[in-house]
């Protein structure tokens, strides 16, 4: 059950979107996630949805995994829409019951919010499908590397150091907690039934353990760390060094012309 | 001149540690020993006999009380020197899992040049270099969690590689591994140091492995209780089982016979050591 | 009747995926009331999905698992009463302590069992005894206690329930010949005081030979041997052929046959070793070359 989380996980594949520099690919992450919502009328949230599903298929990651994404999360969306619906008061009144009322402006509304959550999951489920864990860290150290001319160079390269250790011990950490799960389970420990109260008292046998292995692995790890030469990543260099290459020129431009179409088509239309 | 043939020396050291299986402090007092370059050490001792401890004094992450650890001539207390000495001696501890820091094999295995500050091409060719030494090249890209226990060894051991040590302390690295992954590290260590003549000292409680090495250190409380090629060491069956240690198979049944009154040559610690011994004495007959 | 019966067993995990992976396959077995049984194998090998069939930790995908007879998934709903009944103790035990006191540990299974209160103290009282762990270890935090004793609570945990069947999951992982040496003669203790059947999984062919009566060597999922120390352990070069260590005496005797001397077969402890050996090497019984 716990394994079956896909947001955030990498799909390895041979795609365009592969390819490009993590840095790049965050960037214009940012950049479309604000043109989602810039987009106002139907032509411009047009053209960014059919632009994300010309990137969704160049991505050469399976549409079913998208797919999976938005059906984990549609309750979120539809009760998101039916909010919208009921809030917006413009237009034709479609419909009235006790204090609400539905109007068409209510429901162009409802929609928009519906396909923008969808556009938003869709982006992100791209960026992390198509970089590698190491690769975003990496790319957001970097990209927040300008921080240390303001004091916070060690402040960036912790939290990165931190994302990194989380991503390798996320696994580690699922592994063992259905392992103290089925140990305390042999016990006699009933985890599934009763209240939440009674659940989550039960949870504690689990929790706990996993708590102390925890800070355990902490330890070593920093000890570990320690021995290879460790020291708060001054004077650190990378093996990998990141280069922003052709395919990073090209989907930096189409990104930009799909911006300014954006632009064009909300005054135009 | 003995200095240099020393890597390490630990001169009449005095450290407090707390023994995890008696559950108190004991005490590492006036303790010396040199550890010679290029050569495979092992201590042995039980839980708590102060073995860990002594392993985290070689290169500086416990520093003596009193008394002197050098590794190379360089003092571990200096601390201008912690760097230079870790990079000299490398530490590979008994959990795989908590050890390793990336994602990616390669990513890990290159932290340690990566701290070092070495350029990008010169930190990839000595990261291609270890994984090869460890044979897990072809799992270069592999996530660390998906690999076995003993293949997870051998990336800590290569990422300890890649800085290029002169030495590799190994703190029971094969306690948690099954027989398939001790033989591994047992056999990617060997070849170390062999074939790169890096100096291990491995601190283990299994008899085979230190059946294996040059040289046994038998360790009690804090104290050297042997001291000696495995042969010397394992002829001491009385004293080895008193500190509450084993000894091989065949050294075991060669001091019964012994024992017994059988005429039987001494310091036999292999299996085929013991088969000739034996066939020997047995067509004598 | 057999006590546990394992008829047609057969798991795959993440089955209809493709993840899909054979874990055992067509596991036949039996064990009787207050036999010892060693369990080995490699990693991989099956035993560890094999051991968690028997208390219902997992659930076959196809084949059943017969307590005293009776299907344990019969009722899906009274799991529980096997877990009771066949007590789990898994690799590395020590990882599963929580409670305030030690003494709070060892309660766990008995509470979960809705045990009265006097019973519970004494089944943890009795087990503590039996594992070693004094009256003022019991009062301590399971935390503050060392690694050994750590061990020897998590195992009470398990001993408390009084399970018929008793499996445990290599209990000397990690630790030195003393300590090893001693939880064997606890577990020992504990079939010899309840009657129990008690499965032992361990890498070590010289501790199962130590201790064990019955050998089930897994490989590939499949049950390659089940039968009497004796019989299993007679023929080292086929377990040899798996990848299993064979005890270094064993070893030594078929050195010693293969030189052409007339050495028995069936050795595995140093113990047996002398006693095989000594009258040959005193009265010159030896094959003369």
């Amino acid at each position: 059950m716990l394994k079956d989380i896909t947001l955030g996980q990498f799909f390895p594949a041979k795609s365009p979107l592969h390819k490009m520099d993590p840095r790049g690919k965050l960037l214009l992450l940012i950049l479309i996630i604000v043109f989602i919502f810039v987009a106002g009328n139907a032509f411009s949230l047009g053209l960014v949805t059919v632009f994300l599903i010309a990137a969704m298929f160049l991505s050469r990651v399976p549409i079913k995994i998208y797919l999976k994404n938005i059906k984990s999360i549609w309750v979120i969306i539809l009760l998101t829409a039916v909010l919208n619906a009921l809030y917006v008061d413009e237009g034709t009144v479609l419909c009235k019951f006790w204090v609400f009322q539905i109007t068409t402006g209510g429901i162009q509304r409802a929609i928009f919010m519906a396909v923008r959550i969808v556009l938003l999951i869709l982006a992100s489920a791209m960026l992390t499908y198509s970089t590698t864990p190491t690769a975003l860290t990496d790319a957001i150290e970097r990209l927040l590397s300008p921080l240390k001319y303001i004091g916070l160079g060690t402040a960036v390269h912790t939290l990165a150091m931190m994302m990194t250790i989380a991503l390798r011990f996320i696994p580690t950490l699922i592994e063992e907690t259905e392992k103290i799960m089925n140990a305390q389970k042999a016990r006699g420990a009933d985890l599934e039934s009763g209240g939440l109260l009674k659940r989550m008292k039960a949870l504690l046998p689990v929790l706990i353990p996993l708590l102390v292995s925890s800070f355990r692995r902490a330890y070593d790890l920093a000890e570990a760390m320690e021995c290879r030469c460790y020291n708060g990543g001054k004077g650190r260099q990378r093996m990998k060094q990141l280069h922003f290459g052709l395919v990073d020129l090209f989907g930096g431009l189409i990104s930009l012309l799909v911006c300014a179409g954006v632009i064009v088509l909300n005054i135009l239309l | 001149m003995n200095n240099m043939e020393n890597i390490i020396e630990l001169k009449d050291v005095c450290f407090e540690y707390y023994e995890e299986d008696q559950n108190k402090t004991a005490i590492l007092e006036h303790f010396s020993l040199n550890i010679q370059k290029g050569s495979f050490t092992a201590v042995l001792g039980h839980n708590g006999s102060g073995k860990s401890t002594l392993a985290k004094l070689l290169n500086g992450l416990n520093k003596p009380v009193s008394g002197q650890v050098l590794v190379e001539g360089m003092d571990t207390a200096d601390e201008k020197k912690e760097m230079d000495i870790r990079r000299k001696v490398g530490m590979v501890f008994q959990n795989p899992d908590n050890q390793l820091v990336a994602t990616i094999v390669e990513e890990d295995v290159a932290f340690g040049p990566e701290n070092l500050g070495l350029a990008p091409d010169e930190i990839r060719r000595r990261v291609d270099e270890a994984l090869k030494a460890v044979r897990m090249y072809d799992y270069r890209e592999h996530a660390p969690h998906k690999l076995s226990g003993g293949q997870k060894q051998r990336v800590a051991i290569a990422g300890i590689i890649a800085m290029e040590p002169d030495c590799i302390v190994l703190d029971e690295p094969t306690a948690m591994l099954d027989p398939r992954g001790r033989a591994e590290v047992m056999e990617t260590i060997h070849r170390l140091n062999r074939e790169k003549g890096i100096t291990i000292v491995l601190i283990t409680h299994y008899m085979d492995e230190a059946a294996s090495a040059d040289r046994v250190v038998v360790m009690d409380t804090g104290r050297i209780v042997l001291d000696g090629t495995p042969k010397e060491v394992f002829s001491q069956v009385e004293t080895i089982k008193a500190v509450g240690l084993d000894v091989p198979q065949p050294t075991e049944l060669v001091y019964e016979l012994k024992k017994a009154g059988i005429d039987l040559p001494d310091g036999i610690i292999s299996t085929e050591e013991c088969v000739a011994a034996l066939t020997g004495a047995l067509r004598e007959e | 009747m057999s006590l546990v019966t394992v008829k047609d067993l057969s798991y795959v995990y993440s089955p209809d995926t493709p993840f899909a992976k054979t874990a055992i396959t067509d596991v036949n077995l039996s064990f009787e009331k207050g036999e010892m049984i060693g369990i080995i194998g490699h990693t991989g090998s099956g035993k560890s999905t094999l051991i968690q069939h028997l208390n219902g930790l997992i659930k076959p995908t196809s084949g059943q698992v017969l307590l005293d007879g009776k299907d344990i998934w019969a009722e899906p709903k009274k799991i529980r009463e096997v877990r009771f009944r066949v007590g789990l103790v898994f690799q590395y035990p020590e990882y599963q302590l929580f409670a305030d006191t030690a003494y709070e540990d060892i309660a766990f299974g008995p509470k979960n069992m809705g045990l009265p209160e006097e019973e519970i103290d004494r089944r943890v009282r009795a087990t503590a005894r039996m594992v070693g762990v004094t009256d003022e270890m019991l009062e301590k935090s399971p935390f503050d206690l060392s690694g050994g004793e750590k061990r020897r609570v998590a195992i009470a945990g398990v001993m408390a329930m009084e399970p018929e069947v008793l499996v445990l999951d290599e209990p000397t992982a990690g630790l030195d010949p003393a300590g090893r040496d001693r939880i064997l003669s606890r577990i020992r203790e504990y079939r010899e005081q309840t009657g129990a059947t008690v499965l032992l999984v361990s890498h070590s062919m010289e501790d199962t030979a130590k201790i064990a009566e019955k050998v089930l060597v897994m490989n590939e999922g499949r049950v390659f041997r089940f039968g009497s120390v004796e019989e299993v352990y007679s023929q080292p070069e086929e377990l040899s052929a798996i990848g299993l260590n064979v005890p270094q005496v064993t070893r030594i005797f078929v050195g010693l046959r293969q030189n052409g001397l007339p050495v028995p077969g069936g050795v595995y402890t140093v113990e047996q070793a002398k006693d095989a050996l000594l009258p040959l090497l005193r009265k010159g019984g030896g094959a003369d070359a």
